[in-house]
């Protein structure tokens, strides 16, 4: 018995095959459209998920409690004296102060980012020199000298020389000498950074001396950052107290809302898809309604019919389905989601090499094929239960 | 000999089950060059004290979101909407 | 007796008002190994009684038993089952599939019956070459000559091997050559132990000799002269 059902099976398999290969052309094509579909939509998640999991990855590392000045709605920079008044709140391991800002290159028309900082005082400070393609860290003595992201590197187009200089804000020129270059491994938080002391930092912005613009502060208990982010608070009311906590959360936030806005686009064109299949499928044809009426006076049950059209739905979903992850997948692995670059990256002139390895965990599977696959079988093979209304007679006179 | 049409289909599926495991065994390798680049990531993060990925900078608030805030866009001018691509993607924190 | 109607009628649409009464009071016994003809112009329900005879749909009163199975309270389902191995069809213009081969035309019955490839080309084999088509077994069904596509059409309706065969104006598009081969088909499988009913109204098929008997319908009554 079950032999038989196996055959059956096959048999009917078979028949859904041929009747596919029959119509080569159409059911190719709404394959290939269900791939690329498919294409987009794992592509997207899988671009998503790798940078949040890099994202998650990196972000457990940044400062435990940020602080920054705001006036007037804007962050401003404040005396180092800041620092003083933190000195009675017990639990705080070490204060890092440093200067944080955005340099507008008006030749390349790109955008740096500009640290000012004695790296040595941070946590593995010491082992920075490791993360380096060549180099070292400037101390906190040597005026002038910096580390640059791979892409800053290639846009001054240096040749074989190791300075170069910036504008101060009054136009006049302040240079600098290359003292290391960031790997291009970590492209994706270096690409656009320039690290230099602090001193060369307020220089070349022109901040009066003992200013800065954030402090970095750790604690000794990782488990106190919200109490002693509160004392902060209270202490220096006109600061903005970050926690690292909370900058993990907003990330959460922002990966979630944007991943969520792209899935919606693309869902929206998968939607159009299946709504365009159910249409397709919902119609019998004359031929298909005489092909229905003959199998069915040759003894071909309405269960064996349905089989058939559930067969032919899951063979071009399912491949449609295993093409398209695929192919998304070599996509965001082996091409860097070159076709999400420019949404990913908007205008940016400097843009880092992306690295992506998606984990493609048996859930993501799970989630793709539920939105992709499920609607297409239940927009194809629902409508086949008209061929139950096909009376078998209809082959017969006429 | 005609061969039955569910067994070359079959065999279709064989094949790309052999790409899919090719691909799965080259994803073990990149794992392992991978984690070599995450310590180094961990440790840029660390020492530098770092909260965003560089992926958009084409704009001071895109470059880092989450020590930037809501009123960022607007300080180049009072009536702006954001207008950056990547703004529509990366929200300043909500904060 | 293969086939016993006895007071079979059959209404279509019951209880609308668009009812049809399409059969009344029909009896009919057919033996088995005999010919019957069911001769009657067109729309005088000569179809409605093959349907009824090959299982396609059971009467709305009236007892029907078709090789010994009374069918007249069967559900649809077995109907079916019962159909495929008692009856073969041969439509008018034989409703070949034109886009299969010559070869799964032929095997299309046995395809739910869980048959395996193996199987079905042995059986398709034996009766291609009964019929001296062989050579057109790979071909597709759209592009054989009128004479080969009528031996496929038979062929389809014996690959299962059913006792009754059922035809349908078999002979409506075809010349008198083609008529007449077909004739001479039927006579060879009454010789061989089937029971065969064709419903026509070409005198080239109810004058042949081989048959048994003539039915004449004339709205929905066998009509006695």
């Amino acid at each position: 018995m079950a032999q038989y059902n196996i055959e059956k099976q096959l048999n009917i398999l078979d028949y859904a095959l041929s009747s596919l290969w029959r119509r080569r052309m159409k059911s190719l094509s709404v394959l290939l459209v269900f791939a690329a579909v498919i294409f987009l939509l794992a592509s997207f998640q899988m671009v998503t998920q790798a940078l949040s999991d890099k994202a998650k990855q990196v972000l457990a590392y940044t400062p435990e409690i940020t602080l920054q000045k705001m006036s007037a709605g804007r962050q401003e920079t404040f005396p180092l004296t800041y620092k003083d008044q933190l000195d009675g709140i017990f639990g705080i391991r070490r204060v890092v102060p440093r200067i944080w800002g955005y340099y507008f290159d008006e030749v390349r028309l790109a955008n740096y980012t500009v640290m000012g900082m004695d790296t040595a005082e941070m946590p593995e400070g010491d082992r920075l020199d490791s993360a380096l393609a060549s180099g070292k860290m400037p101390s906190h003595e040597e005026s002038g000298r910096v580390v640059i992201g791979h892409s800053i590197k290639k846009g001054l187009d240096l040749g074989g020389r190791s300075t170069f200089s910036l504008f101060r804000p009054d136009l006049s020129l302040k240079p600098f000498e290359i003292s290391g270059e960031f790997s291009q491994n970590t492209d994706i938080l270096t690409n656009d950074l320039m690290v230099m002391t602090l001193d060369d930092a307020r220089d070349l912005f022109a901040i009066p001396a003992g200013q800065v613009t954030d402090l970095c502060v750790y604690v000794a208990n990782p488990k106190e950052i919200d109490t002693i982010a509160r004392k902060i608070s209270d202490a220096l009311p006109a600061v903005r107290v970050l926690t690292r906590p909370q900058i993990q959360k907003t990330y959460q936030v922002v990966f979630g809302w944007r991943s969520g806005f792209g899935s919606i686009c693309l869902l929206a064109a998968l939607a159009a898809f299946v709504i365009l299949a159910w249409d397709k499928a919902s119609g019998l044809s004359p031929e298909e309604r005489r092909e229905i009426a003959i199998l069915k006076v040759l003894g071909w049950e309405t269960s064996d019919l349905l089989a058939v059209r559930f067969w032919e739905s899951v063979i071009v979903s399912g491949l449609a389905c295993i093409l398209g992850m695929t192919a998304a997948y070599i996509h965001v692995v082996y091409f860097s989601a070159s076709l999400f670059r420019p949404v990913l990256m908007g205008w940016s002139v400097l843009r880092p090499e992306l690295h992506l390895l998606p984990s493609m965990a048996a859930g993501d599977i799970l989630l793709i094929l539920a939105f992709t696959v499920i609607p297409y079988l239940a927009a194809t093979v629902i409508p086949a239960w008209r061929s139950a209304t096909v009376p078998a007679d209809s082959a017969l006179g006429g | 000999m005609s061969i039955r049409p569910a067994l070359v289909f079959a065999i279709l599926l064989g094949l790309l089950l052999v790409l899919e495991a090719a691909l799965f065994v080259d994803a073990l390798s990149r794992r392992k060059v991978e984690a070599t680049t995450l310590t180094q990531l961990e440790v840029l993060t660390s020492a530098l004290g770092l909260t965003d990925l560089a992926v958009s900078t084409e704009a001071r608030y895109t470059r880092h979101p989450a020590v930037s805030d809501a009123v960022a866009p607007f300080m180049d001018h009072p009536g702006a909407i954001e207008h950056f691509p990547t703004g529509a993607f990366w929200l300043p924190p909500p904060r | 007796m293969l086939i016993e109607l006895s007071e079979v009628s059959k209404i279509y649409n019951q209880g609308h008002p668009n009812e049809v009464r399409a059969l009344t009071d029909i009896d009919l016994r057919v033996e088995q190994g005999s010919m019957v003809c069911l001769k009657g112009p067109s729309g005088s329900g000569k179809s409605t009684l093959l349907a009824i005879i090959g299982c396609i749909f059971p009467p709305t009163s009236g007892r029907a038993a078709i090789a010994e199975k009374q069918m007249t309270r069967l559900p649809d389902r077995f109907l079916t089952l019962h159909r495929r191995e008692t009856i073969g069809f041969i439509f008018q213009r034989f409703n070949i599939l034109p886009e299969l081969t010559v070869l799964d035309n032929i095997t299309l019955p046995l395809l739910p019956l869980g048959v395996s490839p193996k199987e079905r080309k042995l059986r398709a084999h034996a009766l291609l070459e009964r019929f001296g088509i062989t050579h057109r077994a790979q071909f597709p069904a759209g592009q054989i000559s009128g004479g080969e596509l009528q031996r496929v059409a038979i062929a389809r309706a014996l690959i299962n091997n059913q006792p009754i065969l059922l035809a349908d104006e078999p002979t409506a598009h075809l010349d008198t050559v083609l008529s007449r081969e077909f004739m001479v088909i039927m006579q060879q499988l009454k010789e061989a132990g089937k029971t065969i009913v064709i419903a026509s109204h070409d005198p080239l098929v109810f004058e042949h000799p081989a048959i048994d008997r003539i039915v004449t319908i004339k709205d929905g009554r066998i009509h006695v002269p």
